[in-house]
């Protein structure tokens, strides 16, 4: 009984998307935006603008209309003129997770699905206990659920539940799903896209729908090691798991290594692009632990730090 | 190659191919497993096609084997065969040479004959299970050992039995039957239609001829229909022998006996060799009984005959034939044996043997009532110093008593001549007409035929030998009409002047024209002819060449009055008791071995009647096989001996096809386990 108890429990960490004592860890992190964006809402992080932040920023003349709670009378008492002392205004921080769970995303042990939900839970986690806003899309073919305005680490089991809630399903278009991010989160800030990108529809198209709203881009592409070492033999019928699509194939020796040229060929192809449009892409195998990825990789990319 | 079960095979495919296919098909049906995407293995697939052309083929590289593997395994139920010849025909008809010279002994030991039969088992073994085969062995004659069978073991126990004899090898008569049994064509003596067997109605048979090649009368024969394939046997050519053998007695001096033989040698070699003579077993006293002959190589002998040769070293100047004639007094009967000493492949032609009688007196009758002819002959027979000359007239002969015409069973003379005298009163003996006919079958005279030349005479016939017919002249001859076996030795341009038939005890020489209607008598032609008649004909009354045979002839035995039972002993030293007819002959066919035959009659009170039989065949004795032969027009190459007809090729393909199986496993393998 009690062993049944303990596979049970390690079976329930093995799925549970944040394990406590790596979230302890996270705590220590925060996000890092390379741009600094202006924010509706007052937050931690530094803005653009001036506002009321125990930080001095500037002194300007007073016209008419200011408030005149940010007169600086000492000044007014030495010169007899009016200043207003400014003071760096501090905004919150958009965290956004565009994250793919179209049916591709459910291969794999562990699944790359999990593995990505896990990726975002930390990210969310990370942002949440620095009072970021963390918003949550995830997409297939079109945006299909999302959590946004999420800001403080209380709401960690909301973020957890909408993540654990999300089945790998439907064809993938992030093109689609880009467009209506783009049009639903105007706000500034961090994007990180996890999807594994095998998407017929292309990549380039949804990335750029991303550019255009000048956010921070992070992409991480999922694979898993079935897909970059395929353990195939035979004549084999292989199915597309979101379209049906058919592909007959003879496994041979050619044919595997032109399939790895080509979708090494393909992530080469993210990358260029990436880089050219200042977009931080980086390649997750699922085999690599999680928690390297978050504690070692994102830090060393400047996601967080 | 033939296919020996090709329904079978075609059954096999009918079933096997659209199977294969079908399971092709089926395989084609992947196991299906999902991806993530197909995106780049499309691409994958696409770019190998594009840098791959021969993608399709490659693909499809394991059907080809499989077709490939069930195509041989289709072939190897057809049970093909791979003939080294044409295909053979229903019907075969196997002939075996078992004249004399297949008794050479070869290099291993065995003798051409066992070499041939072994040749023809084999073949016979080979043979496929629906064609019929028969057997024929031949020297001089053929014997059919076999009609036509399925069976393959009595095929082979009977051509295993076949034994050689001594005699020469001739295909007048084999041929003829193997062609008349393998097409129903019979049309040849003695052969009758209803005699063949129903087997042999069909489609022409292949004759497979086993030989050495050595035939005498191949270039006279032709073959009417089917195949005619010759396996040449042995390959000694090392062979010396007596190829003419005469013993006469001088005429003046009839104690005398001159003892003529010709030595031959066949072989690349030159020899030196003796030829002794003996009489009754014993050497003759004195030193010429023992010659010694010096022979060159014998490699200028074409068909048996010398040939002219070119200049070389002194042994190679020797002529490779050298006559040695004994000359010695003896004046009473015997046995001479003339042997030359000499090991060499072929036996049989070194010793000859002939029965001499007593001498006596040639004994000729004129038969004829016109004075010129009897002037003539007359004059003739006493410059031919024929003492015992007898003229009679036709009515005379008619009226004579038996007694005075017969002796002993044949004609009490050695040569009767008649002129213008047509009789049946012809006991065994040797008769010449001239204008007139024996009363025999076969024998009838039609219309006259005037003022033509005579246009062919026979010149190699000892009758006709010297004989200048280019200057006699006939104003008017008889046309001729006589048996098939009758010899022409004069003719004009569309019939028979003179003629020789030959029947058992019996030879005649038949003129068409009369003696006085012709320059004959005038001529000095008339003189040697008839020296040649009484030397070729009555000549048997000193020498009597009669009973000197070749093996396998048939001896005419004359029967004393009286005699109930006739005991020939062979040289082998069997005794035949052959039945005794009617008749006042016994024709005896047994003599297959050289040597002498003793008949003797019921009480042996008279002795023994001696016959011997010699091969005296150059043709045999030039034992070197021949490449090819000629029947007819037509040359026949040989075929190796041990060329099999139908070699067995399903050993090969099931071979084939286990390397196909290996192949196709090796490359499935490859492509699934990378």
């Amino acid at each position: 009984m009690t062993q049944v108890s303990t596979n049970a429990t390690a079976a329930a960490r093995k799925q549970a998307l944040l394990d406590p004592d790596f979230l302890a860890r996270l705590e220590q992190l925060e996000i890092v935006s390379r741009k600094i964006h202006a924010s509706r809402q007052k937050g931690e992080r530094r803005s653009k603008r001036q506002g009321e932040s125990p930080e001095f920023a500037d002194y300007r003349n007073y016209v008419v209309g200011d408030d005149l709670r940010h007169i600086d009378w000492n000044i007014y008492a030495r010169l007899d003129r009016l200043f207003l002392k400014l003071f760096l205004e501090e905004e919150e921080l958009n965290v956004s997770v565009l994250l793919d769970v179209s049916g591709s995303m459910g291969v794999g042990d562990p699944s790359k699905s999990l593995y990505s939900k896990r990726v975002a839970a930390a990210l969310a986690y990370i942002g949440l206990c620095n009072f970021d806003r963390v918003n949550l899309y995830a997409y297939a073919d079109r945006l299909v659920g999302r959590v946004v305005g999420l800001r403080s680490r209380r709401v960690l089991p909301q973020v957890i539940s909408f993540l654990e809630s999300l089945p790998a399903e439907g064809k993938s278009h992030l093109t689609a799903a880009a467009r209506q991010f783009a049009l639903r989160h105007t706000q500034k800030g961090v994007v990180l896209v996890i999807s594994d990108l095998l998407d017929k529809g292309g990549f380039d198209d949804g990335l750029r729908y991303l550019i255009g709203r000048r956010l921070d881009i992070y992409v991480l592409q999922v694979l898993s090691p079935e897909e970059m070492e395929p353990d195939l033999a035979g004549d084999l019928k292989l199915v597309d798991c979101e379209d049906d699509d058919v592909a007959e194939v003879t496994i041979s020796r050619p044919l595997l290594e032109k399939y790895k040229a080509n979708l090494q060929a393909y992530c080469r192809s993210i990358r260029d692009y990436c880089h050219q449009r200042g977009i931080v892409y980086l390649l997750a195998p699922t085999n690599h632990p999680f928690e390297t990825l978050v504690m070692t990789y994102l830090r060393g990319r400047g996601l967080v730090r | 190659m033939n296919l020996l079960s090709w329904p079978t095979a075609l059954l096999f495919a009918g079933i096997a191919v659209p199977l294969l296919l079908l399971l092709y098909f089926l395989k084609l049906r992947r196991q299906e497993r999902s991806v993530s995407s197909t995106l780049l293995w499309k691409k994958a697939v696409l770019d190998l096609q594009v840098n791959a052309p021969f993608q399709k083929l490659r693909r499809n590289l394991l059907l080809f084997l499989q077709l490939l593997l069930l195509a041989a395994v289709l072939l190897a139920i057809a049970d093909p065969v791979a003939n080294f010849l044409d295909r053979p025909q229903k019907n075969v008809v196997i002939m075996i040479d078992r004249s004399a010279s297949m008794q050479t002994v070869e290099e291993d030991g065995r003798s051409r004959l066992e070499h041939a039969t072994e040749a023809a088992v084999d073949y016979v073994s080979h043979l496929d299970a629906d064609v019929r085969a028969m057997v024929i062995s031949f020297a001089d004659v053929p014997t059919v050992e076999c009609t036509f069978t399925h069976d393959a073991r009595r095929l082979a126990r009977l051509i295993r039995g076949i034994e050689a004899i001594d005699g020469p090898s001739r295909i007048g008569e084999a041929l003829p039957l193997a062609v008349a049994y393998s097409t129903n064509l019979v049309d040849i003596p003695g052969i009758a239609a209803s005699s063949v067997p129903e087997a042999a109605v069909g489609d022409a048979a292949d004759i497979e001829f086993f030989s050495d090649g050595r035939i005498a009368d191949a270039d006279q024969q032709y073959v009417m229909r089917g195949t005619l394939r010759y396996y040449r046997v042995g390959a000694r050519n090392d062979n010396a022998g007596i190829v003419a053998f005469d013993v006469k007695r001088i005429w003046d001096r009839p104690g005398m006996l001159s003892v003529f033989v010709q030595v031959a040698n066949f072989g690349p070699d030159p020899i030196q060799s003796d030829v002794s003579i003996s009489l009754n077993g014993k050497l003759l006293p004195g030193a010429g009984a023992v010659r010694e002959v010096s022979l060159g190589p014998g490699q200028a002998f074409q068909d048996g005959r010398p040939a002219e040769r070119d200049g070389g070293s002194a042994d190679q100047d020797l002529p490779p034939a050298q006559n040695v004639l004994f000359e010695f007094f003896h004046d009473s009967g015997g046995v001479i044996e003339v042997r030359l000493h000499r090991a060499d492949a072929l036996a049989t032609d070194n010793v000859v043997v002939a029965p001499i009688d007593p001498p006596r007196q040639v004994r000729v009758l004129a038969v004829t009532d016109r004075w010129p002819v009897e002037l003539y002959l007359t004059r003739f027979m006493k410059e031919l110093e024929i003492e015992d000359f007898q003229l009679m007239k036709p009515d005379a002969f008619e009226q004579a008593p038996d007694d005075a015409l017969i002796a002993e069973g044949r004609s009490a003379f050695d040569l009767v001549i008649f002129d213008r005298h047509d009789t049946d009163r012809l006991p065994p003996g040797n008769y010449v007409s001239f204008g007139c006919l024996p009363k025999i079958e076969g024998v009838s005279a039609g219309d006259d035929i005037e003022g033509e030349p005579l246009i062919y005479g026979r010149e190699d016939h000892p009758l006709i030998r010297y004989v200048n017919y280019d200057g006699l002249y006939v104003a008017r001859w008889r046309r001729l009409e006589l048996p098939p076996h009758a010899v022409t030795l004069i003719e004009g341009s569309d019939s028979v002047v003179m003629a020789m038939l030959t029947d058992p005890g019996h030879r005649y020489v038949i003129t068409a024209f009369d003696l006085l209607e012709s320059n004959f008598l005038n001529e000095v032609a008339f003189p040697i002819f008839m020296q040649n008649a009484i030397g070729y004909l009555a000549g048997g009354g000193m020498i009597a060449d009669r009973r000197l045979v070749q093996p396998g002839e048939t001896i005419s035995i004359a029967l004393p009055p009286g005699a109930q039972e006739v005991r020939i002993r062979r040289p082998n030293g069997h005794i035949d008791e052959p039945p005794v007819p009617r008749g006042s002959f016994v024709n005896y066919a047994r003599t297959q071995d050289v040597g002498v035959y003793e008949v003797s009659f019921d009480d042996d009170r008279a002795g023994p009647e001696l016959y011997a039989a010699n091969l005296l065949d150059a043709v045999e004795s030039n034992i070197a096989p021949a490449d090819k032969f000629r029947v007819g027009s037509e040359a026949v190459e040989s075929i190796e001996r041990d060329a099999k007809v139908n070699e067995p090729l399903w050993p090969y393909l099931a071979a084939a096809a286990i390397l196909i199986l290996l192949l196709e496993w090796w490359i499935y393998n490859r492509r699934i386990m990378i």
